[in-house]
């Protein structure tokens, strides 16, 4: 009988303790899986998860047929962690011998390869011993990161630093911009940041397992990447180059403090080139003056010239007020009363022009007294229609230029807007006028961004299309015509003449007001604009040098436009004329 | 035992025979057939441990695979990094500045002529046919020729024709005769810009 008592005694302690420890081990669980939970689980996260940035890809900016202008590519920051720094055995290419380097060495490879002072990267390295980042050396190439790995110093790191390059350097500098530490500073990479090439960096977590292994399944995004798109101009990169080039030479031969040089497709406004000089490399930009770093051509107004009388004469030719053989008799000078005058270029007895003569010999007092059909107001209107005092939408920070209202028109600039003086005009405005005139009176809004191709395939920024007339196509052609003999009989003749083209043009000499006190000085911007093929106009150029030290007139400008419209004839394949240009009389 | 006195082996009882007879239901068909099996027990955790085996060697091959794809992962970073490179190169070479200072330096110039045609029809050529010289277009060699500054370009070399004796004889007076020596080639020709690298003798 005591046995039995004791067995039961027995097996009630042993259902006790283990009831006991499996109230020990429930208290427990709950404890860890319900009460402390998500604690716990973040804690251990935390171990596992690693954050990351992932990179949106910046857009690349090309011209219209896809080269690159604007390039983003991977940059690395070398990094080190001078907590870790010390002598290190590296594996022999035998792969079995090992050789100790120590710190000096390491730093002296480091500078070997990286190109950093061995000084700099010392003084990185001892500056916070307890730190565990440092920069070694900033925005390495691929092969300087690769050169760095092979050195398998064990304390060393790399960091992506995405990063932009412009492998044409200043071709379209100007109009590209660029991007400093801050993020775009100038130009298109300014302008369409948000709208187009700017991309955002996304983040993202995922649990990496013991040796660093991403554990599948288990990336998180909190953010996406957004790559921006890519910006489309109408520049065409080779023919830029060679306009830059021409349009600079030219400007280094005359001393010129600057030069621009536009060419527009007549047809829908396009800008095949806009050359400035001085041009900025966006690839050293600290290279380059503050002030050429805008594009010249877009931002800064100056009096253009007689390149606005192939304005007036479409103005006057529009409102039914002459015609090319309208007949003038040009004073060498024109008296306006109150001691105040207009005289031509080159002193003259009165000379019997027709309104083509005028045209082509550029009188001033021709032109003004043919102005003197139209009423001011008309007249300023038609230069509205024609676009000036108005931005042409091409490019951000424009300027637009000054037609001063007809109320402030003295007895002088009443004539003088219409031969370019008195007012103000950026190369841009002047190369829309005669796209206007090329194109049968109907102007383009003038346009430098074909369209922001995104990476899902939509187009975005498409170039406005709807064309405004501003004088009458016969109007137009007739003016075209009349330049024509500024090619074939005016005094620049030999110049520009292109054997087997067409060619119309007219040139400005325009003085600038930068006398001590106001006023005109000894200063001239000199210009020459035309039209290729005459007979039916495609190309609209622009050639502007800006106050010249070696010669001050338009024949400064001739070779360099002849040579670019021969440039044009060649890339854009123009065909021949077949005939000879109209001869309309000059004089009667 | 071995004895041979008779003795009387005692008797059994009949009543101890008919308690040891056995007595059972006997179960019929439908109840036979209801009775658990052993083997459906065997299949279902047989079932079960063939479940966790193959749960283990996916989640094996799932990891494997994580391995894979860290490799392959920064296989194709590595790559992409150094197509890119590659590319970003090509650009730079390709850029007109390098491509026209390069032309030059190989003895072409700037061409500042307008084409000519010749119309088929009759046979009237249409234009003006002049050679290009070098004076008309100017260098783009150089800070002072090339002026679209691309400061990219600073290490690339100028590729100058090799080994005069290579470029074929213009006029007849200047071949050189068969077996005769030849012009000894130049050491490795010394780039026109002072920061460009002297280019190799290629051919």
């Amino acid at each position: 009988m005591n046995d039995a008592r004791r067995n039961k005694r027995r097996v009630g302690i042993a259902v006790l303790v283990i009831f006991a420890v499996v109230a020990v081990f429930v208290v427990r669980l709950v404890d860890i899986q319900v009460v402390r939970a998500s604690e716990l689980n973040t804690e251990s996260l935390s171990k596992r998860s690693v954050s990351q940035t992932t990179y949106g890809s910046r857009g690349n900016i090309v011209d219209s047929s896809g080269n690159v202008l604007a390039d983003s590519v991977d940059r690395f920051d070398i990094t080190a962690s001078p907590l870790l720094v010390d002598e290190f055995e590296r594996l022999e290419e035998d792969g079995k011998s090992r050789i100790t380097v120590s710190i000096n060495d390491a730093i002296d490879e480091l500078a070997a390869t990286t190109g950093a002072p061995v000084a700099d990267i010392t003084k990185a390295l001892t500056e916070k011993p307890d730190s565990n980042f440092a920069y070694v050396a900033k925005s390495v190439t691929l092969e300087t990161l690769t050169a760095v790995r092979a050195l398998k110093i064990p304390w060393i790191y790399d960091v992506l630093h995405p990063s932009r390059t412009y492998p044409n350097g200043a071709i379209a500098g100007n109009l590209v911009g660029f991007i400093g530490t801050d993020g775009p500073q100038a130009g298109l990479e300014y302008a369409l940041n948000e709208k187009c090439v700017g991309s955002t960096n996304g983040t993202s977590t995922y649990e990496r397992g013991a040796d660093g292994i991403r554990i599948p399944g288990s990336t998180v995004t909190s953010k996406e990447a957004k790559d921006g798109g890519t910006l489309r101009l109408t520049i065409d990169r080779d023919f830029q180059w060679y306009v830059q080039q021409a349009n600079a030479q030219r400007a280094v031969e005359l001393g010129a403090k600057w030069a621009t040089t536009v060419v527009v497709r007549v047809s829908d406004g396009h800008l095949m080139a806009v050359a400035d000089y001085p041009s900025v490399d966006p690839n050293n930009v600290d290279g380059s003056a503050v002030d050429a770093l805008g594009s010249r051509a877009f931002s800064t107004p100056y009096e253009p010239g007689s390149t606005m009388k192939s304005m007036t004469i479409a103005s006057l030719l529009d409102a039914g007020q002459i015609e090319p053989l309208t007949q003038v008799v040009a004073p060498g000078r024109r008296d306006l009363g109150n001691g105040e005058s207009i005289k031509d270029a080159w002193a003259h007895a009165d000379i019997p022009y027709t309104a083509t003569g005028v045209l082509t010999n550029s009188s001033n007092t021709g032109i003004s007294l043919l102005s003197d059909k139209l009423a001011p107001e008309k007249r300023r209107d038609y230069m509205l229609a024609f676009g000036l005092n108005q931005s042409t939408g091409a490019f951000p920070g424009e300027s637009s230029g000054y037609v001063p209202p007809t109320s402030d028109w003295d007895a002088v600039t009443n004539y003088a807007v219409q031969f370019g003086q008195g007012e103000s005009t950026t190369s841009a405005q002047i190369a829309s006028l005669y796209q206007t005139l090329g194109n049968g009176g109907v102007r383009q809004p003038l346009t430098l961004i074909e369209g922001c191709e995104w990476p899902d395939g939509t187009v975005t920024e498409l170039p406005a299309t709807e064309g405004t007339r501003a004088v009458s196509e016969a109007a137009a052609d007739t003016t075209v015509r009349m330049m024509e003999n500024v090619v074939t009989q005016g005094g620049l003749s030999q110049a520009l003449t292109i054997p087997g083209y067409r060619l119309a043009a007219k040139t400005g000499t325009a003085e600038v007001a930068n006398a001590p006190g106001g006023g005109y000085g000894n200063d001239y911007v000199v210009s020459i604009a035309g039209l290729v093929p005459a007979e039916n106009p495609q190309y609209a150029i622009v050639v502007t040098i800006g106050e010249p030290s070696t010669m001050k007139t338009s024949t400064a400008v001739a070779p360099t436009f002849k040579k670019l419209v021969t440039q044009t004839i060649k890339t854009f394949r123009i065909e021949p004329s077949l005939d000879p240009s109209p001869e309309i009389p000059l004089t009667w | 035992m071995s004895s041979n006195l008779a003795f009387a082996t005692p008797l059994r009882s009949p009543r101890e025979e008919q308690s040891t007879r056995h007595i059972e239901i006997v179960s019929n068909r439908a109840q036979r057939k209801s009775r658990p099996r052993i083997v459906y027990a065997l299949v279902t955790v047989g079932g079960l441990f063939a479940l966790f085996i193959a749960q283990l060697l996916l989640s094996i091959v799932v990891s494997q695979g994580a391995y894979s794809i860290a490799s392959l992962q920064t296989q194709q970073r590595d790559l992409g990094r150094q197509e890119q490179a590659l590319s970003e190169q090509l650009d730079l070479l390709a850029s007109p500045q390098n491509l026209a200072t390069q032309a030059e330096s190989l003895g072409m110039v700037l061409s500042t002529t307008s084409p000519v045609y010749l119309r088929l029809a009759d046979g009237v050529i249409i234009g003006d046919a002049a050679a290009a010289t070098a004076a008309s277009g100017g260098t783009v060699i150089g800070a002072e020729g090339n002026l679209v500054p691309n400061a990219l370009l600073g290490h690339i070399p100028l590729v100058t024709p090799a080994v005069p004796a290579l470029t074929p004889a213009v006029d007849g007076a200047t071949t050189v005769p068969p077996g005769a020596p030849t012009t000894p080639g130049t050491p490795g020709s010394v780039a026109s810009t002072p920061m460009a690298l002297p280019s190799p003798v290629t051919r």
